[in-house]
């Protein structure tokens, strides 16, 4: 069943045999796995429960109810944004469909650096197939790529990079480019239509608009605490109490952090909140003599990964495509005013390339504001700057390779190429402090390591809390690393393997 | 996101930064801008949600300049909306962004700041509209990050607010998202 904050007259008090805080990857993985195994499950969802009928394909509905902080939340300085879903599916609902496995050279690091067993790609790989099979993971063929990640697989492989169609979790996909927006057809299949409804055939109730404000531990059980929005008006309208003896947090690597600071849990390593990765984002744009038309088609079918682990030191990058929608590309385009809105009426033309880094020497930190929510920081250290420079060098390449006539980075003062010759001194002369370019992330990781040691993470190989037996935190915020990859895959796989543990051995993870 | 590790600019340091002492802020507020706009004033709409009236007419004359003026036959932000939308918009954002964003524009307008940051003699308001795009640019380059800051909070805002309304799209070729048949 799944309960709307409007069906919902008065104070709520719930048993359950598990509480999921969170319905995204993590959550939603979690709570099927768990209702499967014949257990009573409650799921809480901070943000609202949509359908494909209440995606309209308009960015000011997606923003306003699909994103946390409605698509404006960022690190304090507001340098980096941080796009990330808040409805039930969480960001599976919003992204843009890539499905990558976790490399190999990311998992063995993990094993290396932290210790971690159980977690190798052979360990993973029932889970994977798994996953890739119930999501429909499949490449498109060749006639089915946008002609913004044409720009990838064309330009990268004119220049001798490696460039390929990737995974996609979706089934009789229009092609409307919608992914960023909710898609209107079900086509993507993402958690709120896949393992949410599984969840629920099997028993689970979710709680939609449902804030988790505090865990705390009990003789004989835990208890979640929180605030019941108004749908609507997102204003509390009462507060529920939910009783159960394990608790999973999936709130993601920004609000798990919080809730468990908030709760004063899980800490003693100190690690909490710390050690979070961005997989840092930031992209050129292309002017093409041609109609790219950004926004329609497939958004991401394609990437080049030619430059991830290239010199084995676990850093690196790689290029996608991006959607292009009205409201990202007036504010990705450099400059106001005037020229600004000359530069939009571009749009058509306009194709986008997007940088990822992998992080090896930056990180952030997530603590708990005045307003108990979230701060975020974070330091983009010189390695990393190193790759993301190198990265707009070669996305800017690859781009005229593909046809473009001039490129522009995301520098808040224009910088602009109208050949590969001007690239490299252009980039020399550029800015690169806070709000000098252009940065996102939709993949922030990290914030509640796993690693076998106490002292340096806040959950062990199974997601358990070091500090609390029956305390899981399952969702991106436990990878040790940045991955190099768009997360999805690799958190359902975690979140499915953590969760058969937990039905396994429930009678002795219960007895405290 | 900082490059160099002294140059931290957490939400905190941003506000104690932007404000240079509550002393200097209270100040600013004596400077008798409100007489000179009663103008103005009177045409804003009365049932603001997140703005006082004043900030109001600011934010509507930094997002004119941030997103342009338009040529004929394009939407101005008065025909958008611009201003009551982003009241809308930020009356249901965080408290504590919601306190940055008064603190922000009080400072982006002031006559002191003005002219404690690029030595002008005028509140924004009163510039002329070549002076308050040279201002927006000195924020959005200073050499002060919360400045730069500051500028991206402006120009989130006033973009989002102009481009999320489809009357702007199809000045710029945006054709809206494919939908099936029975919901357009």
């Amino acid at each position: 069943m799944i309960v709307h904050s409007g069906e919902i007259n008065g104070p709520v008090r719930e048993t359950a045999d598990v509480c999921i805080i969170g319905s995204g990857c993590g959550g939603g993985a979690s709570a099927k796995v768990l209702a499967e195994a014949g257990k009573k499950v409650i799921v809480l969802e901070e943000g609202g429960h949509y359908t494909s009928k209440d995606f309209d394909g308009t960015e000011q509905t997606a923003y306003e109810h699909l994103y946390q902080q409605r698509a404006g939340q960022a690190t304090d300085d507001l340098a980096v944004t941080v796009l990330q879903g808040r409805c039930v599916g969480g960001s599976s609902t919003v992204n843009w469909t890539i499905s990558l496995r976790t490399p190999d050279f990311v998992l063995e690091a993990w094993k290396r650096d932290h210790g971690i067993q159980g977690l190798s790609s052979k360990e993973l790989e029932p889970y994977f197939e798994r996953v890739e099979k119930y999501l429909n993971v499949h490449t498109e063929p060749f006639e089915n790529h946008n002609p913004n990640n044409r720009i990838i697989l064309d330009g990268a492989k004119k220049l001798g990079f490696r460039a390929v169609a990737v995974g996609r979790n979706t089934k009789d996909c229009v092609k409307a480019g919608a992914c960023g927006l909710g898609c209107p057809f079900d086509a993507r299949k993402s958690v709120d239509i896949t393992y949410i409804p599984d969840a629920v055939k099997s028993g689970a109730t979710v709680f939609a608009n449902f804030r988790a404000n505090k865990i705390e531990i009990t003789r004989t059980t835990k208890r979640v605490s929180g605030v019941v929005f108004d749908h609507q008006t997102q204003k509390p309208k009462t507060d529920f109490i939910i009783e159960a003896p394990v608790v999973i947090v999936s709130g993601s690597a920004i609000n798990s952090p919080v809730l468990l600071l908030k709760s004063n849990l899980a800490n003693s390593s100190g690690e909490l909140g710390k050690n979070l990765t961005f997989h840092l984002t930031t992209a050129v744009l292309g002017v093409f003599d041609q109609i790219m038309y950004g926004a329609g088609g497939i958004p991401q079918s394609a990437m080049s990964d030619e430059f991830l682990n290239k010199n084995h030191d676990g850093g690196g990058f790689w290029l996608e495509a991006v959607p292009i929608y009205p409201t990202l590309a007036a504010l990705a385009l450099p400059g106001f005013g005037s020229a600004h809105r000359e530069l939009l009426h571009q749009y058509p033309h306009i194709g986008a390339t997007i940088i990822l880094v992998k992080e090896i020497d930056s990180s952030g930190r997530v603590t708990v504001n005045d307003h108990g929510r979230a701060s975020i920081s974070y330091m983009l250290r010189e390695k990393d700057l190193g790759y993301l420079k190198q990265g707009l060098a070669v996305a800017a390449r690859v781009q005229f390779a593909a046809g473009a006539k001039r490129v522009m980075t995301l520098h808040a003062r224009q910088t602009e190429f109208t050949s590969p010759a001007e690239i490299e001194p252009k980039l020399a002369a550029s800015g690169w402090g806070m709000n000098e370019l252009s940065l996102y992330s939709a993949h922030p990781l990290g914030t509640c390591r796993m690693g076998i040691n106490p002292k340096r993470s806040v959950v062990d190989e199974r997601c358990q809390t070091h500090d609390v037996k029956g305390l899981f935190v399952i969702d991106g915020s436990v990878t040790p690393t940045s991955l190099g990859v768009n997360p999805q895959i690799t958190l359902l796989a975690i979140a499915e393997k953590s969760a058969e543990w937990i039905a396994a051995n429930y009678a002795d993870i219960k007895a405290r | 996101m900082n490059v160099l590790p002294d140059r931290v600019t957490t939400r905190r340091k941003f506000l104690k930064e932007t404000l240079t002492g509550v002393v200097f802020l209270s100040v600013s507020k004596l400077v008798p801008s409100e007489a000179l706009l009663a103008g103005e004033l009177s045409q804003v709409p009365k049932d603001l949600g997140f703005f006082s009236p004043r900030e109001y007419l600011i934010f509507e004359a930094v997002a004119e300049r941030i997103i342009g003026l338009p040529s004929p036959g394009q939407p101005s932000i008065k025909d958008v909306g611009v201003a009551s939308r982003a009241d809308q918009f930020l009356a249901g954002a965080d408290s504590e962004v919601q306190d940055q964003l008064h603190q922000l524009f009080t400072v982006v307008n002031a006559a002191f700041f003005t002219f404690l940051f690029d030595f002008r003699f005028s509140s924004f308001l009163n510039m002329s509209a070549p002076d308050k795009d040279s201002y927006i640019l000195d924020w959005m380059t200073s050499k002060f990050g919360f400045r730069r800051t500051g500028f991206q909070a402006l120009k989130r805002v006033s973009l989002s607010m102009f481009y999320t309304d489809n009357h702007s799209w199809k000045e710029i070729g945006y054709e809206g998202m494919f939908m099936p048949e029975e919901r357009k």
